[in-house]
Order: C-alpha cells, then structure tokens, then sequence
C-alpha cells in the first residue's frame, strides 16, 4: 500500500504503524512509551503526527505508534502545530524527572519552559509503562500501575516485597530514566523492596541471574537451566556446533 | 357522603408511590410499606387499590410522592403519618386532602395533578415513559405499557437490515455524550467480520449531580434490556453485557430481576419468541472508576484489565470486547429503541432539531428551585429548562451560569441562556451535552473556583495513561489552587490555555480532550473574574477566603441577628434591631452570613 510521508512515497505494510514504517524507513519521530518489544500504547503522545486520510479535508493529529495504515494517507511527521505539542508535553513531563540527564536533552531540543519539579514515587519516572510491559513479556505481574489519575504510579502489590517478583530486572533495564533502583552486593540483589541470592556463571564466575529466575526458567521450560551467563551460554553453543559439525 | 363512597370505591383505583433512590432517602419506602399495612386494615373496600412502587418520577425537590390513578392525583412529600388520612378522604370518600396538593407558586393555586405543574407541562416523555407508571421489578406492568411489542414486530416482520435503517432514518443520537449517530455504529458492527458480537449497555454513570442511567435502570429496567435485544439482532450479536455503576445497587438488583423474569417470559435465552434468534444478557458491576465509561476503559475493566481508554483509530464496533465487533451504547439510548421501532422512526424524527432528534433527560441540579430529571425535545432552550420547569434560581438570587455535561462540560453564562440545545449547539457554546447533567449556579458562585473543582474531581478521576492529561490536569490545578488562593500570576491565564489546548489536541481519548472545557468556558465568558482574582486580588462571588473580606453595610442592616446567630467563630457582634458589626480579626470567612442574609446587608470588600 502507498502511504506518503512528509511527501515522500513509501509502500506500507497492512495494518503497520505509522512509527513501525517511519523506523524502518529512518524518518525519525520521538517517542518515549514506545518499543519493538511491545508495539505501542499511544501514552505518552510524543510521537503524534499530522495526518490525511483519504476523502477528509482536514489533517487530524493521531499517535504514530497506534495508527494502523489501512488506506493512503499522508502522514507530517513535523510541522509547527506538532512541535508545539511536543513542546508542550516535554515541558509537562520534565517535571517527573527535571535532572535526568535524557530529560533534560529534549528539554533543550524543544525548547520547553521550565515548571517546579514534581515528586514521584519512584522519582525521576515517566509513568512510560515500558516496565509493566517489559515484566508481564517475562510472564510475570510484579509491578503494574496502580491508583489513578495524578496519583497514579508504578508499585509492587501494596509496596510489598512481591511473590510474583524474580528479581530478573528488565524493568529497570528497559526504564528509560533509570528510575528503577536496582542494589547488588557480591552475592545478592535488592530491587523492588525484595533481596535475591545472585547465581554465578559456573564458566566465568560473573554473576547473571537470580536464584528465582533460574527456578522459573526451570518450572516454564521443563528442563534443566544450564548456569551460564549469556556470553559464555552462546561460546558454548558455538563450540558445540563447532564440535558437531566437524 | 356515603354516595361518594359508593361510587368512588367501585372504581379500580392504583396507588403509585415513588421509590426512586431520591424519594427512598426521603422516606418513601415507608410511605409505601404503611400503604400496605394500612390498606389491610380497612375492610370497607368493594375494589381494593393496588399499590405498586415506583421508579423515580424526576421531582426529587417534591418527593416522596404519591400518585392515585385512575384520578391523577398527585400528593407532594408524603410521610407515613400522612397515609391514613390519604386512605380515608381520597381512596374512600373521593375528596382530596388540600395540604398535599402542589401549590402553584405564582397563582397560589392548588393543582391536583403533577400533569398540570410547570415542572412537568413542558416535558415530553420517550426514554422516561414508563417510570413512575409501572412497578420496575413487575414484568408484567412493563408489557402492559406496549412493552416488548417492539420486539416481537422486529423478529417477526423485519430483518435486522430493516431495524438499523428504522434507527438511521430516526435519527438517534448515542445519548452518553458523544452524541455518534446510533444507526451508523450498529451498520459498521453489522458490517464487521467475526463473530461471535457483543452488546454493551453503559450504564457506568459517573458524572457529579446526574442521575438519568440510574433512574431509567431503576425505574424502567425491561425498557434497557427490550433496547438490547432488539439492537443484537440487528447486528447479529449473540451476548450482551450491562456495565453498572458498582454503587447503583438498586439498578443491579431490578435489571437483575428483569433479566431473569424476561428469560422466564422467553424475551432473553435461546430461540427469542420462537424466532430462532438467541441472545442473552449478564450485569457486570463497575469497578467505581469515572473514566470505565469511556468505552475502551469500559471494555477493558470487562475483559478483567486496568481500566485505561486506547487510541479508537478502529471503533469497537469493529473490534471491541475481546478483538469482536461490539455495539456499546448508553442507558438512555437503549432505552429510546423500542419506542422507535415500535412507533416509526418518523415519529421520533419529528421531536427535536435537525441535527439532533428526539428528546434528552437532563438532571436539573444545583441552584434550582425544582431539583429533578426532566426529559424535553431537543431544541428546548436553557431558559425554558431552568426557568419555566425549574422554577428559576433558588432564593430568587441572579442566575449566573450553567454548567452542562457534567466535568468535562463546560459553564455556559446569562447571555446563552436562549440557545437551544442540542449536541452541535453545546459544543459550540464551548461545553457539550454530555450525558445532560445540568448544574445551575447563582451569583454567589465564584467561576475560578468552580473550574478549579471540577479539574480536581478529573485529577482523581483521569486514568492517568496519557501525559497530556495527567500532567496537564495536574498543573492546571496547580495553577488553578494559586489563582483561588490568591497568588496567582499575570502569566497564568495565558499558561492555562496553553495547557488546556495541548490537552484538547494531544490527549488520547474524550475525557482528556474534554477535560480543560470548565477552565476554558469560564475563562470565556468569566474571563473577569480571573482578572479580578489575580490582578485586583478579590473574588467577586465572595468565595474564595483568602481574598474575600466581608463586612456589614448599616444602611441595609436591620439587626435582625441571624448572621449573628449562625456565625459559628461569634465574630458577629451586635443589638437586635441594631446594626450588627463583623470582627475581622475572628471572621474566617466561611461565607455563611453573606449568603443567608434576606437583605443584602452583609458586602465583600
């Protein structure tokens, strides 16, 4: 399907995101809540876009990463309406984060007045969703989002140390303003108000992951968890094809 | 006498009590349990009245009523001790008992009918016809009021093609507030691919001061439920859901009973009337947040998940419930259905404006003299509502605005008061429709303050999923609390809309796109008294305490000592008959005194 973008013709993909085919096509569009790993939520409005669809007369504005392409439309990614919102949003997110070094790079780039700082739990978040996603894509629901509205935030169940919790991470590897706090010792790892024993590469001897992941690889997988951090896990695999194939 | 007697008491008469949840809380659940007890005890009776409960009538401000057919008599604020003498003059001898009558506040005449008030003589009934006239938990009185008459002609003598285009060529507009054509959103389910389809009724409403939903699910449940059916077999959906407001337990209860006396009855279940259509419905009880009733959240809270809206750039009536093609409309919609397929859509297509047909309930509330539900054609015009059927402003204080559509609406001042509404109206007037909350405010009422309330009910409110909204509802409180507080800026009013229109644009769905409209519709047409508030340091209205000094004038003060005596800090000081003196040093300027005093005495300095 032909879509054109900033009046460049471009063939699309059935049901594609606007944001998935400008990514493809390097035509960049900022988003904050967006990831390949979980297609788009449409929150944090970043990536909004000016678009035209066949048989309308005016542009609309529309979130590039939910908007499946379906017919012809003609997609601007910039113009002055669509910076002045984006403007607008970084000056109002800014606050949730006002010394994280990223927030304070698209501050500059837009040029965004500057309002008093406001206090989140846990500061510096962006309420992205990025680490809700990224905890239910390990199976499991350790954190989500809870109350609403100004008071809303991302906790473990009653801000208690969560059973559903492994202490895997991908949370705050995924969160883009490292407001995830993660605390390691030699031996243990604290994140989320919960302590995990930290197992070491039985090859290199670097610790990779926590005693809880390994048991829930265990259980879903249904076989044995060969200890090996992710370096020495693929050397093995290589030298095994290597071995095989001679 | 006793030939009155005679003939009175051959009559089949009907004691209809309102036990509406307004009427409930007045007490007119006892009112109709001491009918029952008393009419037991009385034997003379050769015909004995049927007694029946009702769903509310609308004239809460009146309530508990008491409506005696086939006379039409209507009794005001009836209590249990007033029963006797109602069984003994009315139902008995025929004569009426005066005391009870409505009083005509301007001919001073009592009118024995509720048909002959100005509340109810401008109305015009279709979603509320039947409450107030049939008990909600007896099927029976439902069909012998015409109900489900619509649904046997539909499955007997009309494809479901034929009922959408009834719906189309009617007119409908979705009465929850968005105000979509109703016949186009059922077309596009019907059109969709995949089955199994599903109906929803929203019936999660959440807007403060409206109480449309609850009433007609409480009053009128079968109406709802009659709407659903017919509107599956349009568009071929199998299952319907009716999304409740978790604290409407009364409407849960009397739509629980409705479902299971219209499956008793072979309305709901399999094979419909032996038409071969299956349908049934299942009540699913909110989960208590205002944003489940815009429909994604409303459909997610039912699929089990977080109640957050997302991106509508394909409509659940493509895909909705679980990915199916899902027909979700309001109560009052609903409720609207069968009079069109029953009546022709001709027929409701005459009531109302071009672009909006039929009638709307609204909830008049606030500062009314007849708080209520009233149901009008659309192109009534504010005026007529607030003036004519609610009396006017209570006290006779001076009108200052109307907030309409409930927090996302907008205020709509004096000079507006002659539009017709309908829904393109409102929005143009910088409000909307909404689901027809109608809040009517007097001059003691400060407009700052009252975007600043409503903001901070949509800052508990929001989902908090989208940046525009929850970051920008927040700082326009922020802002709003400052300007009420007394501290606001020169640059603030200019940094409200700018905030406000980056929310209207950016937001994901209506509740953050509405959310800025009281900032926005006060500054419009009270633009003033931000000024006032911020450059001159007042609050005209005299509400915002920390800008507000009040003072007696002597000239006006007649030493009548009531703000004397309601003062609760006794910084009132002053002699009867002489000119009372407020201290100061003790007022914390509630405002009791300005607003209580019959003279105008107590001023704002």
């Amino acid at each position: 399907m032909k879509v054109k973008i900033n009046g460049q013709e471009l063939e699309a993909r059935e049901g594609e995101t606007i944001l998935e085919l400008c990514l493809r096509h390097d035509i960049p569009i900022p988003h904050l809540c967006y990831h390949p790993a979980f297609g788009g939520q449409g929150a944090c409005r970043m990536c909004l876009v000016e678009l035209k669809e066949p048989g309308r007369v005016n542009n609309r504005l529309v979130a590039s990463c939910t908007y499946p392409i379906h017919s012809s439309v003609e997609v601007t990614t910039e113009s002055e309406r669509v910076h002045r919102l984006r403007r607008n949003i970084v000056m109002l997110l800014a606050r949730r984060a006002s010394q994280n070094p990223w927030m304070k790079e698209l501050v500059e780039q837009y040029g965004a007045p500057s309002l008093p700082p406001v206090q989140t739990e846990p500061a510096d978040c962006i309420l992205c969703g990025l680490c809700n996603h990224a905890c239910e894509k390990m199976g499991k629901t350790a954190i989500w989002s809870m109350f609403r509205g100004i008071e809303k935030r991302i906790a473990t169940p009653y801000d208690e140390a969560a059973d559903e919790c492994m202490g895997c991470a991908a949370c705050a590897q995924i969160c883009p303003t490292q407001a995830i706090k993660v605390e390691e010792d030699a031996a243990t790892r604290t994140i989320w108000n919960k302590k995990f024993e930290l197992v070491a590469c039985r090859r290199c001897g670097k610790n990779f992951a926590t005693r809880e992941q390994i048991e829930y690889m265990r259980e879903s997988s249904g076989y044995e968890v060969d200890e090996l951090c992710d370096h020495c896990r693929k050397l093995t695999l290589a030298q095994n094809v290597r071995h095989y194939s001679r | 006498m006793s030939a009155k007697i005679k003939e009175n008491n051959y009559d089949q008469q009907t004691v209809l009590v309102c036990c509406g949840t307004g009427c409930t809380a007045n007490g007119g659940r006892k009112v109709y349990e001491a009918f029952v007890e008393k009419v037991k005890d009385h034997t003379e009776w050769k015909v004995q009245p049927i007694l029946k409960s009702t769903g509310c009538n609308g004239w809460c401000e009146k309530g508990p009523l008491v409506r005696i057919m086939p006379r039409d008599i209507t009794y005001c604020s009836v209590t249990p001790k007033d029963v006797d003498e109602i069984i003994n003059k009315t139902l008995l001898e025929g004569s009426l008992v005066k005391r009870l009558l409505y009083r005509d506040p301007v001919t001073k005449e009592h009118l024995s009918s509720h048909h002959q008030t100005d509340f109810y003589r401008k109305q015009h009934k279709v979603a509320l016809r039947n409450i107030g006239e049939i008990d909600p938990g007896r099927i029976e009185d439902y069909i012998e009021r015409g109900g489900y008459q619509a649904l046997a002609l539909a499955l007997h003598n009309m494809s479901g093609q034929e009922v959408i285009d009834a719906v189309k060529a009617s007119g409908l507009r979705g009465r929850g507030g968005g105000g979509f054509p109703t016949g186009v959103k059922w077309q596009s389910c019907k059109d969709a691919p995949g089955q199994p389809k599903y109906i929803i009724c929203n019936g999660d409403e959440g807007d403060p001061g409206a109480f449309m939903d609850r009433s007609i699910m409480e009053g009128d449940p079968h109406t709802v439920i009659e709407g659903m059916i017919l509107g599956a077999y349009a568009v071929g959906a199998s299952q319907g859901f009716i999304y409740v407001r978790d604290e409407y337990d009364l409407a849960v209860q009397y739509l629980g009973k409705a479902i299971e006396d219209a499956r008793s009855h072979g309305y709901l279940g399999p094979n419909i009337l032996n038409s071969g259509f299956s349908f049934d419905i299942e009540i699913v009880r909110g989960g208590g947040a205002f944003v489940c009733g815009e429909e994604t959240a409303l459909i997610a809270s039912i699929e089990g998940r977080t109640g957050e809206p997302k991106d509508k750039y394909i409509f659940p009536s493509e895909k909705g419930l679980w990915g199916q093609p899902t027909v979700i409309n309001n109560v009052e919609t609903w409720a609207n259905v069968p009079v069109i397929i029953l009546h022709g859509a001709d027929s409701f297509a005459s009531i109302g404006t071009s672009g909006s047909k039929g009638t709307k309930v609204f909830s008049l509330v606030g500062k009314v003299v007849n708080t209520g539900l009233v149901e009008v054609p659309m192109g009534t015009t504010l005026r007529e509502i607030i003036f004519e059927i609610g009396g006017g402003v209570l006290k006779k204080r001076k009108f200052k605005a109307v907030q309409t559509g409930g927090p996302s609406g907008g205020c709509i001042p004096e000079e507006l008061l002659d539009l017709p509404i309908d829904f393109d109206s409102l929005t143009q007037a910088g409000s909307m429709m909404g689901s027809g909350g109608l809040i009517v405010m007097d001059d003691h009422t400060c407009m700052v303050e009252v975007a600043r309330y409503y903001v901070n009910f949509l800052a508990g409110e929001s989902c908090g999923k989208c940046t525009p909204c929850r970051e920008g509802i927040r700082a326009l409180l922020e802002i709003l609390t400052r300007i009420c507080n007394g501290e606001g800026r020169p640059e603030d009013v200019e940094m409200l809309e700018e905030i406000s229109t980056t929310m209207q644009e950016a937001s994901l769905c209506a509740l953050g796109r509405t959310a800025p409209n009281p900032v926005l519709s006060t500054l419009r047409y009270f633009r003033d008294e931000y000024l006032a508030h911020i450059e001159q340091h007042k609050c005209p209205a005299g509400v915002c305490r920390n800008l507000t000094t009040f003072y007696i004038d002597a000239d006006a003060c007649t030493g009548c000592g009531l703000c004397k005596k309601q003062c609760s800090v006794d910084a009132i000081q002053g002699e009867k008959k002489e000119t009372h003196v407020i201290d100061e040093s003790l007022c914390i300027r509630c405002g009791e005194c300005f607003r209580n005093c019959a003279f105008n005495a107590v001023k704002i300095r």
